[in-house]
């Protein structure tokens, strides 16, 4: 090795697992990446405000890693690389404000889980990243600090909900970051700031920690730069938790062995109501283009149809709504949440003047998730998005039988400008709906940065069989090698 | 259409007091509209799928203390209650 | 007609930890706010971890009331806004998608009468309220979350009860079996609540809530039924509505009119998946399951001849019969059920002289099988069963400390005897006109011998000494 790396020539652009290779070959201290990390974060993210709150201690935690590196001590296998973490993911002693002036105050007094995973790992948890207020959105225009910027084109949304995450990733603020997934809220902003996202077999990864917005859907996903940071993350994150009731035994899975066996021999099924109809002209292409590289790997493909997909839209946001409507509930700033004396107000009186803190998209899912599951109107949509979500899955289940995965445009439609779709929430629902399935029907999807269109990124989204992730990220590990992208513009 | 009377209604059992009003009702009146859609998804002979779990995968009944005083973290009152306001 | 039913809920109080979370089940020993964690208050982001001990005493519950048990359970969330619910939701059952929640359609026989259960659910218990400062305008309500996330399983009846006193009969029933299956211990306060319904001929049915004892149960039911009939004679209508106990003025009165209908909002509670319940888990049960107090009863009379008053007094009191269970033979079986109610019930008749007790079963075997050696007569064993609760000692250091042991030499009897007959002239007279107030000389004798002379040999020598048989 050609020795010490010289502190300006430092390329934050690396991966994670490289980053770990020139630790361990000691051409790179823990303490020069983070502080050039830091550095970044201070040119580019008065720009992107990819972060709501940055970690003061980074560099005395990367001095640390050092010392014990130094010292031939035991250390973790991230040894030092900086990650962010969304802001609606508990971190010990640390603010979790899920982006809302509602827990302006609150600070999470314990870990979640996959945060003591990484910690033990060491990791440094480098800050927290925007969101839409309590994950409702796609494009962090629900964030009551702001949005976040698209790196690509800062005039542009980073899509949501996982905004921030995704493009701190994508701006070298951060090696690797967690984001949350109920409906897409991983894949879609790494579709939209060309990085890779990943929405885990519902029961993979824990959600303890995860401050819930729809708990029966959403599941924690690794936001990266390449497939296989993806793969090291969930080796790390991934598994069976006495704090979650709705985990599933991965039986320690090594999702990053074999992550370039390929896809030979693989039968892809392309989903027909998600290629077609509403799609834009050149996300079509990108998605034909892919197929025809995977083609030109050895998988073959057929058309699939799953006509529930119509109705999945309209399911999600039901069931999303009923869910909210009582996980946010819990928010009656009484216990915790921000600085507003009770002194003088009745209870109900009180709740309804401290709840007015939640932003304008939370305040009407809320009414929703009063109106859908009420005993008047359960029937009409609460029970029938229970129905269209159960068919939906059996739907899924029995293509999958036929083919290994299903492919799809992550987002049949470009990264669009701020507040060209805030204003139309139909218009907005329609964004999820290449999304939402896998959060329906519980299966794993990636999206994998495919393409740059006219300056704006294009992503492909994979769903597999339940608990076949492993088998989802070596075809995505195959379809990145297939394209060389440009370098993020800012 | 959902009137707007049912929507204030609903505000008022969700405990948020809406301000801009004609903003929130029109866009809620548009998203339960688009509800309707479910109507043509004849999927009311359908069956539940659920998750499900065997006994055994419970969490054993054992007693393990917190470690740390919560209340501290919570806003409290004198250090050991948690206020609330009026009950009517 | 009237038509009462029962809404029972009783605190699993012999769990080790709440239903969702590892604190105290016990919540009674903790200085406010100390018996909490972050799944308890509803913590953003924590989870509810079900306790797997909860399900089965649950479960033993439900087959205990002979009801139907699902192949899956499932939790919902029942959504409302209170200081005392962490979250704003209770975790609960509810059968929204058939039957799922640990029971239903279960039975009980009280007095010939049969009880429906018409479900048993798992639930959380809400966190507690008080209040500081004394006038209404000044008070502050805080919030004690000890107690919240506490395992409770809720019976609800059909309205079968025809009167008050069937309610108390049944009551007093349920806390037997309850205590007896080893979930609840109802001298716990709180540990057993219960709400009411009434309806009587010709009026709705209206809720009673609020009530602190089953005592104060039973006086409710009867206000509320006196109250209807008094309506339904005037003709007025009797509107469906909640009313709550007034302890101190001992009525019922209107809760405020709610300015908005309940509605709950019931959904599947997706942090829990549905528990399968196979065979397995009820063959496993039923073999952990206790014997009934029905069968303990009818095995007491039936095998050892006890009468059906002494079987009953045994049977139902779970101290009682594990007492009896553990320290007889079929020899002493019928002698110590008879100590145990007549002599012991008097020691050990609260809580906390039951805490305190320093009895074993070894020390009754020993007492009674003392007495039928005619070794100690049944006088001296009270006095030594006594002396066992308090401190514990054998019979052998209390026989010789307190000079207990039986006196069953004649000459000795003999001397007594003659004394008390010399002492007794009038008695004695009396005696010989009607032989059977004899008994007053016996109990002179045993008085003068402290309980030790031989009753039956000192009977005997009486009859001798007076001429009489
Ligand atoms: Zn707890």
């Amino acid at each position: 090795m050609s020795g010490h790396q010289s502190w300006f020539d430092l390329n934050l652009g690396i991966s994670a697992l490289k980053y770990i290779g020139e630790i361990k070959n000691g051409n790179l201290t823990a303490e020069e990446f983070i502080s050039k990390t830091i550095e970044r974060i201070q040119k580019v993210d008065s720009k992107l405000h990819a972060y709501l709150s940055i970690n003061e201690q980074a560099v005395e935690q990367a001095k640390s890693i050092d010392k014990k590196i130094k010292a031939k001590e035991n250390v973790g296998a991230c040894m030092g690389m900086p990650i962010s973490i969304k802001d609606n993911i508990c971190v010990k002693g640390t603010k979790t404000t899920c982006a809302s002036k509602m827990l302006e105050d609150f600070i999470a007094p314990y870990d979640a889980t996959v945060v003591s995973k990484l910690k033990a790992e060491d990791t440094i948890i480098i800050g927290k990243t925007n969101l839409d207020e309590f994950a409702m959105g796609f494009t962090t225009e629900f964030s009551a600090y702001g949005p976040s910027k698209n790196p690509w084109n800062t005039e542009y949304v980073p899509g949501g909900s996982s905004g921030g995450s995704a493009a701190a990733v994508s701006a070298l603020e951060c090696i690797a970051s967690l984001g949350s997934d109920t409906g897409g809220s991983v894949r879609n902003p790494a579709s939209f700031c060309s990085v890779v996202g990943l929405k885990p077999t519902y029961g993979l990864i824990s959600r303890y920690g995860l401050i819930s917005y729809s708990n029966s859907i959403e599941q924690i996903g690794p936001i990266t730069r390449t497939v296989e940071d993806t793969a090291f993350l969930l080796n790390i994150i991934a598994g069976m938790d006495p704090h979650d009731n709705t985990t599933i035994d991965n039986q320690n899975e090594n999702y990053l062995n074999d992550i370039d066996s390929g896809v030979e021999g693989k039968k892809i099924g392309i989903i027909k109501e998600m290629t077609h109809e509403g799609v834009d002209k050149q996300v079509s292409a990108a998605t034909n283009k892919a197929i025809s590289n995977f083609e030109g790997l050895g998988a073959t493909f057929e058309e699939i149809s799953l006509d529930m997909v119509a109705y999945s839209v309209a399911a999600y946001y039901i069931i999303t709504a009923t869910e909210a409507g009582s996980n946010l509930a819990r928010y009656d700033n009484l216990r915790y949440g921000y600085d507003f004396d009770s002194e003088g107000y009745e209870f109900n009186s009180y709740l309804s003047k401290a709840r007015k803190n939640f932003g304008p998209e939370v305040t009407r899912r809320m009414i929703l998730g009063g109106f859908v599951p009420s005993a008047g109107h359960a029937g009409k949509y609460f029970l029938k998005a229970m129905k269209v979500k159960s068919k939906l899955t059996a739907q899924v289940n029995e293509a999958l039988k036929k083919v290994d995965m299903l492919i799809a445009p992550t987002v049949p439609i470009l990264p669009f400008r701020f507040g060209e779709k805030i204003d139309d929430p139909v218009a907005l629902f329609l964004v999820d709906i290449n999304t939402v399935t896998a959060n329906l029907t519980e299966k794993p999807a990636i999206s994998i940065q495919f393409e740059i269109s006219g300056g704006l990124p294009i992503g492909i989204q994979l769903l597999g069989k339940s608990m076949q992730d492993k088998m989802l990220l070596q075809a995505a590990y195959a379809l990145q090698n297939t394209v060389k992208l440009p370098e993020v513009p800012i | 259409m959902v009137s707007k009377e049912e929507i204030e209604h609903v505000a008022k059992l969700m405990r948020i007091e809406i301000d801009d009003h004609v903003v929130h009702i029109d866009r809620i009146q548009k998203m339960i509209a688009y509800f309707d859609i479910l109507d043509k998804a004849n999927v009311e002979s359908e069956e539940l799928i659920v998750r499900e779990q065997t006994i055994d995968a419970l969490r054993e009944d054992k007693y393990i203390p917190y470690d740390g005083k919560l209340i501290e973290n919570l806003k409290n009152y004198k250090g050991s209650y948690v206020r609330a306001p009026k009950l009517v | 007609m009237t038509k009462i039913g029962l809404e029972i809920h009783c605190q699993l109080t012999n769990l080790q930890s709440k239903l969702f979370c590892s604190c105290k089940a016990n919540y009674r020993e903790f200085s406010p706010n100390t018996n909490i964690c972050p799944i308890c208050v509803g913590l953003p982001g924590s989870l509810p971890m079900l306790n797997q001990k909860a399900v089965e005493k649950a479960t033993m519950i439900s087959m205990a009331l002979n009801c139907k048990t699902p192949e899956k359970i499932a939790f919902f969330r029942k959504n409302y806004f209170y200081p005392d619910l962490p979250k704003n939701f209770q975790i609960t059952q509810f059968d929204a998608y058939g039957p799922t929640s640990i029971g239903h359609d279960g039975k009980i026989t009280i007095e010939g009468k049969e009880i429906r259960i018409r479900r048993i659910q798992i639930e959380e218990d809400p966190g507690r309220l008080i209040y500081e400062g004394t006038s209404e305008k000044t008070q502050i309500p805080l919030v004690d979350y000890n107690r919240a996330g506490t395992p409770l399983v809720e019976i609800v009846t059909e309205p079968d009860f025809d009167n008050p006193k069937q309610v108390r009969v049944f009551l007093n029933i349920l806390v037997d079996l309850l205590e007896n299956l080893g979930v609840s211990d109802p001298t716990l306060e709180g540990a057993l609540r219960a709400d009411g319904n009434v309806s009587v001929e010709g009026g709705n049915k209206i809720e009673i809530k609020n009530v602190a004892s089953f005592h104060d149960l039973e006086k409710a039911i009867h206000f509320e039924i006196t109250r209807q009939q008094s309506l339904v004679e005037r003709n007025i209508p009797i509107i469906s509505e909640t009313r709550q106990w007034d302890d101190r003025r001992k009525i019922t009165i209107s809760a405020r009119k709610k300015e908005e209908e309940q509605d709950y909002r019931y959904f599947l509670e997706g942090d829990i998946p549905w528990v399968k319940l196979n065979s397995d888990h009820f063959k496993k049960l039923r073999e952990k399951m206790p014997e009934s107090i029905a069968s303990k009863r009818e095995r007491y009379v039936e095998k050892y001849g006890i009468t059906n008053q002494v079987a009953d007094v045994l049977s139902s009191d779970k101290y009682y019969a594990d007492l009896f269970e553990q320290s007889h033979d079929e020899k002493n079986a019928k002698e110590i059920a008879n100590i145990i109610t007549t002599d012991l019930m008097g020691f050990v008749d609260t809580r906390e002289k039951r805490e305190t007790s320093k009895l074993t079963h070894q020390h009754l075997t020993e007492l009674v099988n003392s007495i039928m050696d005619n070794k100690i007569t049944r006088n001296s064993a009270k006095t030594a069963l006594q002396e066992m609760v308090s401190t514990g000692k054998s019979l052998i250091e209390i026989i010789s400390e307190q000079d207990l042991d039986n006196v069953s030499d004649e000459s000795t009897i003999s001397s007594i005897i003659n004394e008390v007959l010399n002492e007794e002239a009038n008695a004695v007279q009396e005696v010989k006109e009607k032989p059977e107030t004899v008994n007053f000389l016996v109990g002179k004798v045993m008085k003068k011998s402290k309980g030790k002379a031989d009753p039956s040999m000192t009977l005997n020598i009486l009859k001798k000494k007076l001429g009489i048989t």
